[in-house]
């Protein structure tokens, strides 16, 4: 008896020391969470009111030509950043372990885009990309409308994207490959094995779990990719409607036309895409992802 | 541990956890200053000043009320508004657009302010800018704006073009453009897609509408309209003019500031900023009347489009009294010639018009913003139902297909058409 109450006691200041951060957690994400879908389901009326509707948001968004090619703009906008920013980044990574001249300056100068603004990024960008008097058109002798056509316009958004997470990504795999000890690499050069067979069976295998959650990350922040649309392309650009992503059509169907219970179903289908796609992620990890050491 | 100590912390803990929660949810009264202290909420950085003039005079005389103005962006204003209407939290005065009243209103979020002013003492748009569904006033009327045209000095003298005057017609426009373009390589009138700033003006001088007189029609395939619409988009095909890609790049401002164009459409309210914004161009551009429209449908083919800013409180305010105190000051002729006197915004106060005027000349900015004065006989109210943030990005969105050639015009007029009507049905 005496026992079991001394349990209890250490249960009760165990949930009252945890209390801050999970009530946190229940107000500020599980209830609007439920909340939003709850919200799917309905029609929001101005200042709070809303009414029921069953499935007609979900209906309304499948059979919705806009919604289809926000959803087709995501995803290429994940196939475009994601393969070649965590390739790049590892590329980097490699390059910045490397026994080089200023290593410390080139780090710091990798890590810079990180330290800007995204809104300051967005806009220097969208300087250089300016199809009259830009310098990217300028410099190369082009005649590429970067922001306005809607075909390009997406991989315009793609390189700046690429460019503002390759230096957190880098350093990020750089920690990783730090921390793989020293002595494989002696033996293997002691076995004879060439620098590309000491990348490809020491390296990769070591910083396998690093790699996976950079992939994620970049998955998941890809597919809720809103913030540089925002700022490089904007409302008035007739591209816009071609190359608007998910949560773009989101935000606009919620705070400029005011559909909350519609824009709250576009929000859980994000919601479920990047589900689905990470659940893929962790299956697929078990054939790569090498967690012994 | 020691467990009193253990207790001790964790007390500690949520005693600082629920001050937090305290700090957040207390606002209004501010016990230090005795009888009140008011937020006074803007979207406008640029009128922050000048309404901080307003509230101090106010100050000045009721020495126990401090008043606190907060100027946010546009975007974020709008979200935060409803928000805090939502929430019963509102700023005890906050700024009220056209775009907006009649859901705020006709929800009965305003307090009704019909017994603060005389509707008399203002211009006629800014009274009907403050009106909700019911007839009542649910602001205090502001100001009132206007359109006009800003041309490059520089750029007209090269090309050796007479300056615009109010004589002026479209014909003058496309052939000053077409005459400039030819001489110096420059853009002529830069026309882009805007509806208040850009064809509403077009329409409504060739004798159309977008809306019938009630707001409770759809007018996009009247003739009149069609034409105007057809004529101002068409307008990009030519050589002088810059596409709509152009602008989604570099926008009409930019353009003009750094020398690229010579002419474009802007609104009252962004003349002082541009003023401060760039001081070396000063006197190197002025401002003109609207060019007319040569044969309108019917009319004398001048109008310009006019809008205006309303002062608002919260129905349920817990400051009320105050504020409707404040509102009357704000609405009062003192309160108005110093909004003017401050160059903020033309006041919506009749015959104080020359006091927003002056104050161009007072700070050295060669601006004949008087012409601008005179279209106020003429002007056209902003376009507006209830039923209008609904189809206001459609239709801006099928104007951008328009220009895209994704639509053609007439297509593109019909589905216009089509949307406004659906917005009013279901309203």
């Amino acid at each position: 008896m005496k026992k079991k109450s001394r349990f209890d006691q250490d249960h009760k200041w165990g949930y009252l020391m945890i209390a801050p951060t999970i009530i946190g957690l229940l107000v500020l994400n599980v209830y609007p969470f439920i909340d939003t879908i709850v919200l799917s389901f309905s029609s929001a009326k101005v200042f709070g009111g809303r009414e029921f509707v069953g499935l007609a948001n979900y209906i309304k968004m499948f059979s919705s030509g806009e919604f289809w090619r926000a959803t087709w703009n995501t995803v290429l906008f994940c196939i475009l950043t994601v393969p070649v920013g965590v390739l790049l980044a590892l590329v980097i990574a490699i390059l910045l372990n490397a026994r080089i001249k200023g290593k410390v300056a080139f780090r710091a100068i990798f890590f810079l885009p990180m330290v800007v603004a995204p809104a300051a990024v967005a806009m220097v960008w969208k300087w250089m990309f300016n199809a009259e008097y830009g310098i990217i058109n300028t410099v190369f002798h082009l005649n590429v409308d970067w922001i306005t056509n809607p075909n390009v316009v997406i991989i315009t958004v793609a390189i700046v994207a690429i460019w503002s997470a390759l230096g957190y990504d880098a350093v990020l795999l750089l920690s990783g490959i730090q921390n793989i000890s020293r002595s494989y690499y002696e033996a293997a050069s002691l076995d004879g094995c060439t620098k590309f067979q000491q990348f490809r069976y020491i390296t990769l295998p070591m910083v396998s779990p690093t790699l996976f959650v950079v992939l994620i990350m970049r998955l998941m922040s890809s597919l809720k990719v809103y913030d540089l649309l925002y700022m490089m392309v904007g409302e008035g650009n007739p591209a816009l409607s071609k190359a608007q992503s998910l949560i773009y059509l989101f935000y606009r169907e919620s705070f400029i036309s005011g559909n909350r219970g519609y824009a709250s179903a576009i929000v859980i289908w994000t919601v479920l895409l990047i589900g689905i796609v990470t659940a893929v992620q962790f299956a697929g990890q078990k054939k790569w992802v090498n967690y012994e050491v | 541990m020691n467990k009193f100590l253990k207790r001790g912390i964790a007390a500690a803990l949520l005693g600082s956890m629920a001050l937090g929660l305290t700090a957040c949810g207390s606002s209004g009264k501010d016990e230090s200053t005795g009888k009140g202290h008011l937020v006074f909420q803007i979207w406008d950085q640029g009128q922050k000043a000048g309404m901080e003039k307003v509230a101090e005079a106010y100050t000045e005389k009721n020495s126990d009320v401090t008043i606190e103005v907060q100027a946010v962006g546009w975007d974020e204003y709008w979200t935060k508004l409803e928000a805090s209407a939502t929430s019963n939290s509102m700023p005890d005065i906050f700024w009220m657009h056209s775009n907006q009243i009649y859901k705020y209103a006709d929800n009965g979020i305003l307090a009704d302010c019909s017994e603060l002013v005389d509707e008399a003492d203002y211009s006629e748009i800014s009274v009907e800018n403050a009106k909700g569904s019911d007839g009542k006033l649910y602001g205090v009327p502001k100001d009132k704006d206007i359109i006009g045209l800003l041309y490059s000095k520089e750029f007209f003298d090269e090309a050796k073009v007479e300056y615009p005057n109010e004589n002026w017609t479209w014909d003058d426009l496309e052939k000053a453009s077409e005459q400039i373009y030819k001489e110096t390589g420059k853009y002529g009138y830069m026309a882009y897609s805007h509806d208040q700033i850009g064809y509403w003006n077009f329409v409504y001088q060739n004798g159309g509408q977008i809306l019938n007189e009630d707001g409770t029609k759809a007018e996009y395939t009247e003739k009149a309209t069609t034409d105007a619409i057809k004529y101002y988009t068409g307008l990009q095909e030519k050589e002088w003019c810059p596409t709509q890609d152009v602008f989604a790049n570099t926008a009409a401002p930019e353009l003009f500031f750094s020398g690229k164009g010579a002419m474009y459409y802007a609104g009252n309210w962004d003349l002082v900023n541009l003023c401060t914004t760039y001081p070396d161009m000063n006197g190197k551009w002025d401002v003109a009347v609207l060019p007319k429209c040569p044969d309108p449908e019917n009319g004398d083919g001048r109008a310009s489009i006019s809008n205006s800013v309303s002062y608002a409180t919260a129905a349920k305010g817990k400051n009320k009294e105050l504020a409707m105190d404040f509102l009357k000051f704000l609405g009062s002729e003192e309160g108005q010639r110093i909004q003017g006197e401050s160059g903020a915004a033309i006041p919506a106060y009749n015959g104080l018009e020359e006091t927003w005027v002056k104050t161009f000349a007072d700070n050295g900015y060669e601006l004949s913003v008087e012409n601008l004065i005179d279209m106020f006989d003429y002007s056209v109210k902003y376009v507006n139902n209830p039923s209008r943030p609904s189809w206001e990005p459609k239709v801006e969105q099928t104007m951008l297909d328009i220009y895209a050639g994704n639509v053609t015009v007439d297509e593109g007029i019909e589905k216009m058409q089509k949307l406004v009507t659906e917005a009013i049905e279901e309203n």
